[in-house]
């Protein structure tokens, strides 16, 4: 039970972590953004080149791979993302597709197809109530309150957070102001990215690191984003754990159904509280 | 009949009225290009992007889980003609009964939405029905290694011969185009664009947008699930790679590399992503990418297909010689 619950707790943690950046685009541009999967699972491989071509340790290997990734990010935004402001869902998704299908074969270019496993960085693991519980699991779901804390900080008490926030709610009265309104989402979007690759990051030691693992787990991501409310921060944090729950809940029941369940979860909510976009 | 058309206006005044047999014949021609095996795929996946346009290309939604009734369609085929009988029709009836049954369960909920809603509502729903073929339902299904069919002779059907198959996947094709063609150029054909550019002025006309919704939504997973009937007539085999969330995209793309919203976008863009999937790897090593920058462009730079770029080209070569300046390229109907 108590294993159960630490394993929800890090998928939660995970899923809230890559989620934030989807649900940022989707508030902000109205964009369903399938090349966040790349991003994601861009991180996990710049962590394995760092951790095996420069010798560094797992903390500056993860420092490195969320870096790396802002500039790639920054060009996604810059000449897809953005050339879709305005426009039809439909090619927003179909033009992000895209970049996922080239980006993906980009890595199946450099890094090769098989997988790669990653051992526990931490390795250790502690007793918690007659539970043997590893450490990193720990960890991250440490780090993924810590990540909402500075977020709910971030969007509360700077600036550049609240005008992200007013810019959720009505774009057009934040640019009546004077505000640049695309540069500010340019920056949540980059702020996303690299959440979405230390994600990749985290779960890359639970997981094997493989060119299709962002396929999966942005579907879920999605999911997260639809339960939570498209665009609301909090809420995303809310349906990231209760989604990691149920996922956890139902694989010690029935371990192929952990996916599926979440989708379910989903179609309910959809069903009660359609969406308009 | 205008009596002073120029020898190209009269060619392709010729063309549009015999285009059932142009299209026969230029399928026969493909099976001369590739093989006979390939072009029966290739059919029988142009039935299946027609049936998608009807949602995207007509009524403007993008569903991002068409595989659903597709799988349906495929499974629903081989599981007739495992446990009922193996009468191929009675099997490719059941198969499109329940295609429809479907969408008369799951239209009520799914057409309500619009935009990234429907296309995500749909993958989940896909995710679900792969769930359901793979894991729960395996022991009919046979899960991840699939189960084969096997189907009667009946009268002179005889499906194991592929020219059969050939003949029979045609002349669905035909038919479908021409019951698609007919649908699009009635009055319901013009309530589905009317919904696609504004559904709100559609109601105020008085029309019942949610019961044309409905229809069009039944129609397009019914003939999803006749294609994939269709496919398990060829392969004879059915796997859950039939009903998988990921091939989703595959008609997507291939109704934007045509030209959506018209008959002849659907076969054009059916029968490129096809070539293109199917041969490409041979050449391109990198051929994934090489189809996303394509659908980069397409998206950016060639948003009407490659048939609304035949028809904006046609309508430039016509206009031309009464001075006027090209036209903006249009989706051609």
């Amino acid at each position: 039970m108590i294993s159960t619950l630490a394993y929800g707790l890090t998928v939660g943690g995970i899923l809230y972590i890559i989620s934030i950046g989807l649900s940022l685009t989707f508030g902000t541009m109205r964009i369903v953004n399938f090349a966040h999967a790349l991003v994601y699972t861009l991180g996990a491989y710049i962590l394995l080149t760092s951790l095996q071509k420069l010798g560094v340790g797992f903390v500056p290997a993860a420092g490195i791979a969320v870096l790396a990734v802002i500039p790639v990010s920054y060009l996604i935004e810059r000449y897809v993302i953005r050339r879709l402001y305005g426009q039809s869902v439909d090619y927003a998704i179909i033009a992000t597709y895209a970049v996922l299908l080239i980006g993906v074969d980009a890595i199946k270019w450099i890094w090769g197809a098989i997988p790669i496993p990653l051992s526990d960085p931490v390795g250790a693991s502690v007793l918690i109530l007659g539970v043997d519980l590893p450490v990193y699991r720990l960890i991250i779901i440490l780090i993924s309150l810590l990540i909402f804390v500075a977020l709910e900080a971030f969007f509360n008490r700077t600036v550049v957070g609240k005008i992200i926030i007013a810019g959720l709610e009505d774009k057009d009265a934040v640019a009546s102001l004077g505000i640049s309104v695309d540069k500010y989402f340019a920056v949540a979007f980059t702020l996303g990215s690299c959440l979405a690759a230390l994600g990749g990051v985290l779960y890359a030691p639970i997981t094997a690191v493989n060119p299709y693992m962002g396929f999966q787990v942005l579907l879920i991501c999605f999911a997260v984003v639809v339960v939570g409310g498209l665009g609301s921060i909090r809420g995303t944090f809310v349906a990231a754990f209760a989604l990691g729950m149920v996922m956890s809940i139902t694989g010690r029941f029935w371990g192929p159904a952990a996916d599926t369940m979440v989708f379910v979860v989903m179609g309910l909510i959809l069903i009660f509280k359609p969406i308009e976009a | 009949m205008n009596l002073s058309l120029t020898l190209p206006e009269a060619f392709v005044a010729l063309l549009r009225k015999f285009d059932v047999l142009v299209i026969i014949a230029l399928f026969l021609l493909l099976t001369l290009l590739i093989s006979m095996d390939r072009t029966i795929e290739f059919m029988i996946f142009c039935i299946f992007v027609l049936a998608y346009d009807v949602l995207y290309g007509y009524m403007g939604r993008l569903s991002f889980g068409h595989m659903l009734y597709l799988g349906t369609g495929a499974y629903a085929f081989a599981l007739t003609g495992e446990l009922i009988s193996s009468n191929p029709f009675l099997a490719l009836l059941v198969a499109v009964a329940s295609g429809a049954l479907l969408g008369l369960i799951l239209g009520p909920i799914i057409v309500r939405t619009t935009g990234a809603c429907f296309a995500l509502i749909n993958l989940a729903f896909n995710q679900l029905g792969f769930f359901l073929a793979l894991v729960a339902f395996s022991k009919w299904t046979g899960g991840e290694d699939g189960m084969s069919v096997y189907v009667d002779k009946v009268w002179i059907f005889d499906f194991s011969r592929k020219t059969t198959v050939f003949c029979f996947a045609l002349l669905s094709l035909i038919v479908v185009i021409f019951l698609m063609r007919r649908l699009t150029n009635s009055l319901f054909g013009l309530l589905l664009r009317g919904i696609k550019e504004n559904e709100t002025r559609v109601q105020f006309l008085g029309y019942d947008t949610f019961a044309v919704k409905m229809v069009a939504f039944i129609i397009s997973t019914s003939l999803s699930a006749f294609a994939g009937a269709l496919f398990i007539l060829n392969y004879s085999y059915v796997t859950t790679s039939f009903i998988d969330p990921l091939r989703s995209v595959e008609v997507i793309f291939a109704s934007l590399i045509g030209g959506a919203g018209s008959v002849y976008g659907a076969l054009a863009g059916g029968v490129s992503y096809k070539l293109i999937s199917n041969y490409l790897p041979n050449y391109v090593q990198r051929w994934e990418m090489f189809l996303g920058v394509i659908l980069l462009l397409l998206v950016f730079k060639f948003r009407a297909g490659v048939w609304g770029y035949i028809t904006a080209w046609y309508q430039r070569l016509e206009a031309t010689p009464a001075g006027k300046s090209g036209q903006p390229p249009e989706v051609g109907r």
